[in-house]
């Protein structure tokens, strides 16, 4: 007798053997379908984790450069013009108990030329400071040649010339001695520093001692900027001082800046970039989810047969439907997993040539796969319903 | 004892006008009988095949599978009897490309919840049945037609249903073929199986028990062949 519990059923790996099937009998096929969503998975995953590791690589680079730099200057008057700091500022802001280190310079009106040859109006774009010889240490500057200004150099026609500068006047060494000329005196070049990632406008600076720029140039004692390195804890509450302590009279002409600033700027400017890029990697994933889509519409007409013979075996709508999502959902995770190894591979090769950590965030890797289980588990709605839907007498039969 | 009743069934197409592929069809079938059911093309032997089947439904009347009114069951209790109950061959064997002959087999209790091992060991067993028991790893293209259908046969047998439906089982094969596929039937049968049989040759259903001829969706004739083959 019929038994009244007679129920279809099917096992979860069974369902799953049902999807893979038609996916093995057409490994072409199946590989140029699961290409479109790798593509889209690869570029998400590129971009994340090309621009995750740009990131940490600016990050650390910023980490070695220190936070901690503060640059204080003197900014401009309620009448608009160039301001001055008190001639004790920089002693006043060395007082400030978390101030580690303090380096003052003086923008210095001469123009640094190769010879007495060329027009003193040709300035070669490069600003020159008196600067204190804590300067190097402060900005944690380091030489490419040479030596920084000392106490004995800063009372001598010495000069100091930063990366761009020294590349702008065509001085590669100072082993030969070379020689600049300021304004009808000659100096010797005594160091050339590496470029200052933090403060990129001093690699077009040229420094010279206060005692020297006082006495040939005239220069003020004032303090034009003053940069300080804080104890990295507390960096903000020594800024929010900086303006009352380094010219008391006029706080708010004091202008407080932390060049580190620059740099996470840049950081966060590139997600813009990034967005754009996820983007287009999403309209490739749609576009790959569409192809899936579409050739799950035409194997499910190709399969009316098998799924008549399915129905007459004994499967409910709902395990045809089930195959077939089944089939899109793998479809789409061997293009998931397929394009999250590429574009985890194209991350690690373009960080790799840039000399960057690669960083690729697992949880992007995770989420490329997810979102490629979602589009293929979409993708394959429609066709598992018609699927579903098929009239199992007509599907049996070879022709409609 | 009925394995299957029909009564009053009529089927009907939509269309204008509607085709009526069955008017009224009666029909009783006992434990262990073999069917042939005749007909010209269009007589509506098929529409009565899956409506017997549960592939499709009565617009009228009423069928019974072992004393259950399966005419008006919803369409997952059908799937669960077409699962248990019901074993099918069709003309164009219908076989998966990919899968082996056992596999093909097993794929018959595939919605029965049976596990792999069991379903191709049961496979197997059917598979020998039918005289295939050296092809068991073959695929459908290395088989002949004949073969082919005797692996379609052993996926209807594999799970021991109630009755066996074949429409044209040896429409594809030549004639010689297709003899060995009517011996295997009424082997098949001698053993106890239930087998309606849809068929075009009027030499084959001469060799059945039972003959139902319909002409235009009518029964016009139920002989029965007393000691037929
Ligand atoms: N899905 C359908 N839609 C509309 N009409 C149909 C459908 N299926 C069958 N018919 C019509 O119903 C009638 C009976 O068809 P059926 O397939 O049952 O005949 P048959 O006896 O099996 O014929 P054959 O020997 O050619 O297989 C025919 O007139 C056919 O055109
Ligand atoms: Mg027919």
């Amino acid at each position: 007798m019929m038994e009244a519990t007679a129920r279809s059923r099917i096992r979860p790996l069974d369902l799953l053997r049902s999807g893979g099937q038609g996916l093995s009998t057409r490994p072409g096929r199946t590989m140029l379908t699961a290409l479109g969503i790798a593509i889209g998975i690869a570029a998400m995953i590129g971009v994340l984790g090309i621009s995750a590791s740009s990131k940490a690589a600016l990050l650390r680079q910023i980490d070695d450069l220190g936070t901690n730099l503060l640059a204080v200057q003197a900014g401009q008057s309620v009448f608009g013009e160039q301001a001055k700091l008190p001639e004790a500022a920089p002693a006043m802001v060395r007082r400030i108990p978390p101030v580690e280190q303090a380096a003052a310079l003086t923008s210095v009106s001469a123009s640094v030329r190769r010879t007495n040859y060329i027009p003193e109006s040709e300035t070669n774009g490069i600003t020159v400071y008196a600067a204190e010889v804590e300067t190097a240490d402060t900005l944690q500057a380091k030489l490419a040649q040479g030596r920084f200004l000392d106490t004995a150099t800063v009372r001598t026609p010495a000069i100091v010339l930063g990366a761009v500068s020294a590349e702008r006047l065509g001085i590669t060494s100072i082993s030969e001695g070379p020689m600049v000329y300021l304004n009808g005196h000659w100096f010797n070049v005594i160091g050339i520093l590496d470029p200052l990632p933090l403060n990129p406008d001093l690699d077009r600076a040229a420094f010279i001692g206060y005692p020297t720029a006082a006495k040939l140039f005239d220069t003020k004692p004032n303090a034009s900027t003053i940069y300080l390195r804080t104890h990295p804890d507390q960096v903000e509450g020594v800024r929010a001082l900086l303006g009352r302590t380094a010219n008391p009279e006029n706080p708010n002409e004091v202008q407080v800046s932390r060049p580190s600033d620059a740099l996470e700027a840049k950081a966060t400017v590139d997600q813009n970039l990034t967005r754009l890029l996820l983007g287009l990697g999403a309209v490739a994933l749609v576009v790959g989810g569409v192809g899936i889509a579409n050739v799950m519409v035409i194997s499910v007409l190709e399969r009316r047969s098998e799924i008549g013979l399915r129905r007459a075996l004994g499967a409910k709508r709902m395990h045809i439907a089930g195959q077939f999502v089944t089939e899109s959902v793998l479809l789409s995770l061997i293009g998931g997993v397929g394009g999250a190894v590429l574009g985890a591979t194209v991350t690690q090769v373009y960080a790799s040539r840039q000399g960057w950590v690669v960083d690729i965030p697992v949880a992007a890797l995770a989420a490329g796969v997810a979102v490629a289980l979602a589009v293929g588990a979409l993708a394959g709605l429609y066709p598992a319903i018609r699927a579903a839907r098929m009239d199992p007498a007509e599907a049996v039969h070879p022709t409609g | 004892m009925t394995v299957l009743e029909l009564r009053d069934v009529v089927k009907e197409y939509p269309g204008s006008p509607p085709i009526r592929a069955l008017e009224g069809v009666s029909i009783s079938v006992a434990r262990s009988e073999l069917v042939g059911i005749v007909g010209a093309s269009g007589s509506g032997k098929s529409t009565m095949m899956n409506i017997i089947g549960t592939l499709a439904r009565p617009t009228s009347g009423t069928v019974w599978l072992e004393g259950r009114d399966v005419s008006t069951r919803r369409d997952q209790t059908l799937a669960g009897l077409r699962a248990a109950r019901i074993g099918f061959v069709f003309q164009q064997f219908h076989l998966v490309p990919g899968l082996s002959a056992t596999d093909n087999v097993a794929t018959g209790l595939v919605y029965r919840r049976i596990g792999r091992a069991k379903r191709r060991q049961a496979a197997e067993v059917a598979l020998r049945q039918v005289g295939l028991g050296h092809r068991l790893d073959h695929r459908p293209r290395q088989l002949s037609g004949g073969e082919r259908q005797r692996v379609a046969i052993a996926r209807a047998l594999v799970g021991e249903p109630a009755l066996i439906l074949a429409d044209e089982p040896t429409g594809n094969l030549d004639s010689k073929t297709g003899e060995g596929i009517i011996q295997l039937i009424l082997d098949l049968n001698r053993q106890g199986r239930t087998i309606l049989i849809i068929t075009h040759d009027q030499g084959i259903a001469a060799r059945l028990h039972r003959r139902i001829e319909l002409v235009d969706g009518r029964v016009v004739a139920d002989v029965r062949n007393g000691e037929a083959a």
